[in-house]
């Protein structure tokens, strides 16, 4: 007994047919590009516009100098090491505010970097 | 024309709304604490009542297949969750309830700011300021709770010769003491510059508009502040990201200091 026969399926070699033989692999294929669509969303989550990202590294870089000058300031008012005090504090202020953009930096670069095994993506017609 | 001059400043001001009382000293004017009910409290309970009221709403039915309320009170949970599991690691979903908190307390009251008219919450550096110490104090507390004076290795980076370490530490204290001025400058300035910025171009449609033929320039900084109400939305879920990110990045060192 033959399989019962679809009516509606096109015949084999018409262009209907040749238009959904591959349908599975198609679906296939656009499926792991959505997930590699996915992953690098994942990873561009993490990245932020422009105008933030500067605010963020003034934010810290100031930050840190703001503290080392108020410490200074304090140490001054407390200690008979005027200016001194304020002086030193200022300048490892300074120190610790680069230092601060350098971390803040490396770990923005960690978390825009694209991962190594993400694929390529490309339209499907190149 | 006889109205007010357009002040951009003014939409930060604060109002009694109403009288709570004073509280200590000796009865002269001026001394003692004076409590009030102001816009800012207002707004802070406004915006406490819609997540709880969010929150609720979404939580009360559990259903295995989530209605959209619960949807998004669920995304809401695991976009969280995630990003403390990835930043802080899993010991620190302890802080979760904290980190869930700030975060959706600065997105709504950052969202609330986006309406005209209404009070923007985070655009006062008391309030980041104070969030940023509760934060600020949670990771000095719990870190040395946690890891006794080996705390204090966050402050010397290992394999480092002790004749630099002389230079280094004071830098590693100040760098960490600068943290909650940088966590809480960072989310009020976005605010308080994105608002000015707004208002002003705000103002300078009204301006022009009362300016006669000239008046149809007034469509170029119109354009400036449709565009820039679109990057407003944008910072201001941003910055209570970027706000709930760090809290869990400085997290990471109260649990794990010397890394």
């Amino acid at each position: 007994m033959s399989e019962p026969r679809d009516q509606n399926r096109p015949e084999t070699g018409s262009d209907a047919h040749r238009a959904t033989s591959d349908l599975e692999a198609r679906i296939a294929r656009a499926r792991g590009q959505r997930a590699a669509e996915a992953a690098t969303e994942q990873t561009r989550q993490g990245d932020m516009s422009g105008m933030s990202r500067g605010l963020r590294l003034g934010s810290e870089f100031v930050a840190a100098i703001f503290v080392g000058a108020g410490l200074g300031y304090i140490i001054d008012m407390f200690l008979p090491t005027r200016p001194w005090g304020l002086v030193v504090l200022l300048l490892l202020g300074f120190a610790a505010g680069v230092l601060n953009v350098v971390r803040a930096t490396a770990q923005m670069n960690a978390e825009t970097a694209v991962p190594k095994d993400t694929p390529a993506l490309r339209d499907e017609d190149e | 024309m006889a109205e007010q001059p357009i002040e951009p400043i003014h939409q930060f001001r604060i109002n009694n709304l109403f009288d709570i009382g004073t509280f200590g000293g000796n009865g002269t004017p001026g001394s003692g604490t004076h409590l009030a009910f102001t816009n800012s409290a207002l707004f802070m309970v406004l915006t406490v009542g819609l997540i709880m009221a969010f929150l609720i709403l979404g939580s009360s039915r559990r259903a295995i297949v989530p209605t959209r309320m619960q949807l998004m009170t669920e995304m809401s949970y695991e976009f969280i969750a995630n990003m403390v599991r990835n930043t802080a690691g899993t010991e620190g979903m302890k802080f979760f309830p904290m980190v869930f908190s700030l975060f959706m307390f600065i997105l709504v009251a950052n969202l609330f700011g986006m309406f005209p008219y209404f009070f923007t919450v985070t655009s006062h550096i008391i309030v980041t300021a104070m969030m940023a110490l509760l934060v600020f104090f949670t990771v000095i507390i719990y870190g040395v709770y946690k890891n006794g004076l080996r705390f204090l290795k966050l402050f010397v980076p290992s394999g480092i010769p002790w004749p630099v370490l002389i230079a280094v530490v004071p830098i590693e204290i100040i760098s960490f003491l600068s943290r909650p001025l940088s966590h809480s400058l960072r989310l009020f300035g976005n605010i308080l510059a994105g608002h000015i910025v707004l208002k002003v171009f705000g103002g300078m449609v009204v301006a022009l508009l009362g300016a006669g033929a000239w008046g149809i320039i007034a469509i170029a900084p119109f354009g400036m502040a449709v565009a820039l109400t679109g990057l407003e939305f944008l910072v201001a879920a941003l910055q209570a990201f970027v706000f709930a990110v760090l809290t869990c990045v400085y997290l990471h060192d109260a649990i794990h200091p010397g890394h």
